[in-house]
């Protein structure tokens, strides 16, 4: 058990370390001279400024070292300054990320709840006209872009029925979100505990509990849904990556305060630091989030350990 | 034989009806809009839908329809290219990584699975925001994040073909790899590699979509579905029509692409058949 935590955590910071190293090489990709694309947008930008970067970046160094460099200032926690105001980026992007993660949380949550009895339906009704208008509201769901629905919620909730904030961030404030975040990732939710409990629903055990007399209910509720419960815990690390990408364009719809507004920010004032910054938290998070699930799914199913 | 299956499944015959049109559209732009998409002040400002006017004009008087109907050119455009670079990129990567010596391809493949782990929209915007924005680095942003999707699904059809005898034999006649990939393992695969393809053509499309509406991808006063949006979301509640039609043209397009494309993958993927 100890060996696949560790494996598994190992495999995880690797992974942000790709990651990091990865973020690092993006400003070789802005056209022309770096450090004079970042000044650009500094009102004020003197040699000092122009060193300070150089020295950030390590541009002044051979490029394989470059490479190591922005890795080497990530690792001792430092991920720099913005070049607007010149700020430092981590706590700028630590003092969001709770309101980022409380939405995540809040989408997640509906798009198990939505999920998860979707999957259930269809996969005890297969072949059915329920199951295929199951699947059918699934792949409808995938296909609506998030942003459009939630100026969707936005024009009939908000401004029309006057149930809910226009925007901000508060609890009120993230129902309507929460729900679009839900809605959209609840489908990926849906087909993998409809596979889920199909291949569970041919085991042996399930003709074994049916043999004995079992009421139906009993059978699915206690003797299948409980194992698909399990295999469905590494999906929602998954879904949860999934979200928080269409999370970024949900909280610029909401002006929900969180890091992914921010990014967007960053990203259309050229911040190239804060852009950065945010690669890495948002990184970290979606590692360590489905590092955790794996370790606890391999603590559910002592099978995964073994693989 | 093959096509009679693909018709008889429903889905996939609604999703192609829809691409059908949408694919008209997209070639017959000129003729079918009534206006010059860019043109102000055809008719008032924020007018709803009318005999003139059929999906309604926007905040500068603009024919939304007509905006609608171009619009749908560049986003396919966009879609199909940005998926024949980066189906074209990952599948090359695809196949070295499976005929590539056993280490080497450890190590590989970690890296492709890391950048799979991250949702494709996230990549995709990561890169745009240093390449700047616009309609050509929108398409290669998201035809980069397209990459470890494809690379990934080519190596684990490459790997089965590259373990079968014929492939072998070819080694041992001595056969370079990028003989052995563009001969052997290529024409093998290229069936699964068409269904795969497709599968990725709606996410390129919604990426597209979603980085016009956040001011990254296509500029105004180009049409696009995304960016018709983003100008018109300050205008939501006097003149909902800004928000349903471009919605709508996002969402049935979509829609057609993940129905074909899961018809297709049950008529190659027997085991998703049998369910």
């Amino acid at each position: 058990m100890l060996g696949y935590i560790l494996r598994r955590l190992l495999t995880g910071a690797l992974t942000v370390a790709v990651v990091i190293i990865a973020a690092g090489f993006l400003v070789h990709i802005i056209p022309g001279d770096p450090i004079t694309a970042m000044l650009a947008q500094s009102v004020s930008a003197t040699e000092e400024d122009i060193a300070r970067l150089n020295a950030q970046y390590g541009l002044d160094r051979p490029v394989w070292q470059q490479t190591f460099v922005y890795l080497g200032n990530v690792l001792q926690g430092d991920l720099g300054t913005t070049i607007r105001g010149n700020e430092p980026v981590a706590p700028l992007l630590l003092q969001r990320l709770p309101n980022t993660f409380a939405l995540a949380s809040a989408g997640l949550l509906v798009a198990l709840l939505i999920g998860i009895p979707m999957g259930f339906v269809a996969a005890i009704n297969r072949g059915r006209i329920s199951d295929f208008a199951v699947m059918f509201i699934a792949i409808l769901g995938v296909s609506i872009p998030s942003f459009w629905l939630g100026l969707t919620f936005i024009q009939v909730f908000s401004l029309h029925l006057g149930w809910f904030p226009v925007a901000g961030t508060g609890f009120r404030n993230m129902i309507l979100p929460a729900l679009v975040l839900g809605i959209v990732n609840s489908a990926l939710v849906a087909r993998m505990t409809r596979s889920a409990l199909i291949d569970i629903l041919q085991e042996d055990y399930i003709r074994t509990a049916r043999a004995r007399g079992l009421r139906e209910h009993q059978v699915l509720f206690v003797h299948a849904l409980r194992p698909a419960l399990i295999s469905i815990v590494t999906v929602v690390g998954l879904v949860f990556a999934h979200l928080l990408g269409g999370q970024v364009i949900t909280e610029n719809v909401f002006s929900w305060n969180g890091i992914g507004r921010l990014a967007i920010q960053a990203m259309l004032q050229r911040d190239y630091p804060l852009v950065q910054g945010f690669i890495v938290i948002f990184a970290i998070s979606i590692v360590a989030v489905t590092t955790l699930l794996d370790i606890l799914y391999g603590i559910l199913d002592p099978r995964v350990r073994r693989k | 034989m093959t096509l009679r299956r693909v018709l008889s499944n429903w889905n996939t015959l609604v999703g192609l009806t829809i691409l059908l049109v949408v694919v008209a559209a997209a070639l017959m732009g000129e003729w079918l809009a009534p206006y010059d998409p860019l043109q102000m002040r055809v008719g008032p400002r924020l007018s709803g839908p009318s005999a003139a006017h059929w999906f309604g004009t926007d905040e500068l008087g603009r024919d939304l329809f007509s905006r609608v109907v171009m619009g749908t050119r560049l986003s396919l455009g966009i879609g199909l290219v940005a998926v024949a670079i980066g189906l074209g990129v990952g599948v090359v990567f695809g196949m070295i990584i499976a005929v590539c010596g056993p280490r080497l391809q450890q190590g590989l493949l970690r890296v492709v699975d890391v950048l799979y782990s991250f949702p494709d929209t996230l990549i995709a915007l990561a890169l745009i925001a240093f390449m700047g924005p616009g309609v050509n680095n929108a398409t290669i942003a998201i035809a980069i994040s397209l990459v470890p999707f494809y690379a990934r699904i080519t190596y684990g059809l490459a790997v089965v073909e590259h373990a079968k005898p014929y492939v072998e034999a070819a080694w041992i006649a001595g056969a370079r790899a990028p003989r052995v990939m563009a001969v052997q393992i290529a024409p093998n695969i290229l069936q699964s590699l068409i269904v795969v393809g497709s599968i990725g053509f709606s996410s390129a499309i919604l990426s597209a979509a979603g980085l016009s509406f956040l001011g990254l991808g296509v500029q105004p006063p180009s049409p696009e579905w995304g960016s018709i949006l983003a100008s018109g979301r300050n205008y939501i509640n006097r003149a909902p029509w800004i928000l349903v039609f471009p919605g709508l043209a996002i969402c049935l397009t979509v829609l057609a692409f993940n129905l074909v494309g899961d018809g297709l993958r049950d008529l190659t993927d027997a085991k998703s058949r049998k369910r």
